[in-house]
């Protein structure tokens, strides 16, 4: 199961590279957003995968075999991580939202007036 | 308790901000908050003498399984430089700042960015530090877009996209790293490092994308290109806000990253350090000489400025870090004042282009010496601030044997002073060009407040000149306790 998830990571970081590297801004912004999920997966891989291992220890259990069980933690930092992406990407939307309102371009090659130069 | 009170501080903006209307009483209560933070922060210092290393565990978990909060020498010097920079910036931006803006929200996400940093540098938990990254970024991603100028607009989203995935990178760092030694504390961490000393093979990737996320954040030499494209569309107060406090926080974070886990393999990285911060140092101060723009120069410089910090650290010896320690704070001063001027040319003149400005210094003589005394101590000149950090890095690259390095770092002082005094004689010296007809920004009032922040700081810059030698006594105990990551790992899991 562990391989599977590996390489479905590999494929969502190397579609979310491929979209940034594109001309559109909304792609760019959909790229970010299958950035962000694979690293997401990349936390929940990090714990470990164990099928059906509640992560309660029994009770009266003095000690409990780490093998049998998984690892909360990493599931309650993707919670954190996934509610921080759901917020920036509202704003980042409404951001792309107000600048197609301004200009009426999708085109990240007319975003190029503060560059240095 | 006494360090919470830090995030308190400016949670209770966040949350009293939004149940008053008035702009009037919005500007009061973010004076006093400033102010109350800042004294907060003044306090650490005395107790920080006797109590070595202040450590909090919320919520009275056990050190590697809660989340700790941890204040240093270090994090103390950047809690008091960032209290009183914000302080300055709150006054400046009271008559700064335009009104609309202050109606909708400028404090709010001031403070919001105040309660990202002063987290950011108590986290004694890598995830927790990660979440108040992601508390400043929010903030500052709502700043740089205030007011929705077209600038504005296209300068967030290059910041906004850039510092996303440089989050990305940072988290996906945590995550490998949490599943290799199964800790996110940063001391227990640490402490697992020293035990597996053998097999640190297998962290070098987690520890090479974390790396990248700070040097991302911190503006380094691959990495610097969202920043000159970006600071200098929002207004000015903003601007000053960030080159005071963004990048800093990165550096902050790369320095204590450095001392608690990238040390063991020393040898390689800071030959990496050296080189990214000799190449931000050079190419961000030749770039700065291109420019034209008054605000693109000084964000030219956040670069070259960086760079000397990075290349202090990557000597690693004590007067090494004393150095990126002091040059950090001085930094965090000279450069912000800089802006500060920067802003009162432009609500002056309404225009920062150098080629149609002149003749500042006999419209308000004060003004022009507090540039002088900003950019100069930028520039390295005695006996300012600017000169003991650039001394310090120098005489601290010679003792470790970078001869060449420190040559370039000379060089560069050289470039600096020369953008400097360009940015001097065609804002304040030469005359107005007869052909640039700018339509002048009318019924002006008097930018009392503004001169007043600025004076302080310029003040502050001189004293820290003409004071060194307590600052560097205290930065060079704080590179003593980072120096020995045993110290810091015994305070925090509670050994002794």
């Amino acid at each position: 199961m562990e391989y599977i998830i590996a390489v479905f990571i590999g494929i969502l970081y190397a579609s979310g590279v491929y979209l940034i590297l594109r001309r559109s801004i909304v792609k760019v912004i959909l790229g970010v957003f299958v950035l962000s999920n694979a690293t997401n997966l990349i936390i929940f891989l990090s714990g470990g995968i164990k099928r059906g291992g509640v992560p309660f220890i029994p009770e009266g259990a003095e000690s409990v075999d780490p093998a049998t069980i998984s690892d909360p933690l990493p599931q309650a930092l993707i919670l954190t991580a996934i509610v921080i992406s759901l917020g920036i990407s509202a704003y980042i939307l409404a951001l792309k939202y107000r600048y197609f309102d301004i200009t009426g371009t999708h085109d990240l090659d007319q975003l190029k007036n503060t560059d240095q130069r | 308790m006494i360090l919470f009170a830090l995030l308190l501080i400016p949670f209770s903006y966040l949350m009293l901000g939004l149940l008053i209307k008035k702009a009037k009483h919005k500007k009061r209560l973010a004076l006093l908050l400033a102010t109350i933070n800042f004294l907060w922060s003044m306090v650490l210092v005395p107790i920080i003498q006797f109590k070595e290393i202040i450590v909090v565990q919320m919520g009275s978990w056990a050190a590697p399984y809660g989340i700790s909060l941890v204040a240093d020498r270090f994090s103390v010097l950047m809690l008091v430089i960032t209290g009183f920079v914000f302080f300055l910036i709150t006054i400046y931006s009271t008559q700064s700042v335009d009104k609309e803006r202050r109606k909708n929200g400028f404090f709010f996400f001031s403070f919001g960015i105040l309660m990202g940093v002063n987290g950011s540098f108590i986290a004694g938990d890598l995830f927790n530090l990660y979440v108040w990254f992601e508390v400043m970024l929010m903030s500052s991603f709502i700043l740089i877009g205030l007011g929705g100028e077209r600038q504005q607009i296209e300068g967030s989203i290059k910041y906004l996209i850039l510092n996303l995935i440089s989050s990305l990178f940072f988290v996906a760092g945590i995550g490998l790293l949490y599943g290799k030694l199964g800790s996110l504390n940063l001391a227990d961490l640490s402490y697992k490092m020293a035990l597996a000393k053998d097999n640190l093979a297998i962290l070098n990737p987690a520890l090479i994308l974390i790396f990248v996320g700070f040097s991302i954040k911190g503006a380094l030499f691959p990495f610097f290109f969202w920043l000159p494209a970006s600071y200098h569309t929002p207004p000015p107060a903003v601007t000053a806000l960030f080159a005071a406090l963004l990048t800093k926080v990165g550096i902050y974070s790369l320095i204590r990253f450095y001392t608690l886990f990238l040390y063991y393999d020393h040898e390689f990285w800071s030959q990496v350090l050296l080189w990214m911060g000799t190449l931000s140092m050079v190419i961000g101060v030749i770039a700065a000489s291109s420019q034209f723009d008054f605000r693109k120069i000084l964000s030219f410089h956040i670069i070259s400025q960086i760079g000397y910090i990075v290349i202090a650290l990557g000597f690693y010896t004590v007067a090494g870090l004393t150095a990126a320690l002091f040059f950090l704070a001085h930094n965090m001063l000279a450069k912000t004042n800089a802006f500060l001027v920067a802003g009162w040319v432009h609500r002056e003149k309404g225009t920062l282009n150098l080629k149609a400005l002149g003749d500042m210094f006999n419209k308000s003589p004060i003004w022009g010496v507090i540039f002088f005394i900003s950019a100069f101590s930028l520039a390295g000149l005695p006996p300012l601030s600017g000169f003991f950090g650039k001394y310090l890095v120098l005489k601290a690259g010679i003792e470790s044997g970078y001869i060449l390095i420190s040559l370039i770092a000379l060089t560069v002082g050289l470039f600096t002073l020369f953008s400097m005094v360009k940015i001097w004689i065609e804002v304040f010296w030469k005359k107005v060009p007869e052909d640039s007809a700018h339509d002048l920004p009318l019924n002006l009032k008097p930018a009392n407040w503004m001169l007043f922040s600025s004076l302080t700081m310029a003040l502050a810059i001189v004293g820290m000149g003409l004071w060194a030698t307590p600052i560097v006594e205290y930065c060079e105990i704080a590179a003593k306790d980072l120096l020995t990551p045993s110290k810091y790992i015994s305070y925090v899991l509670g050994y002794n």
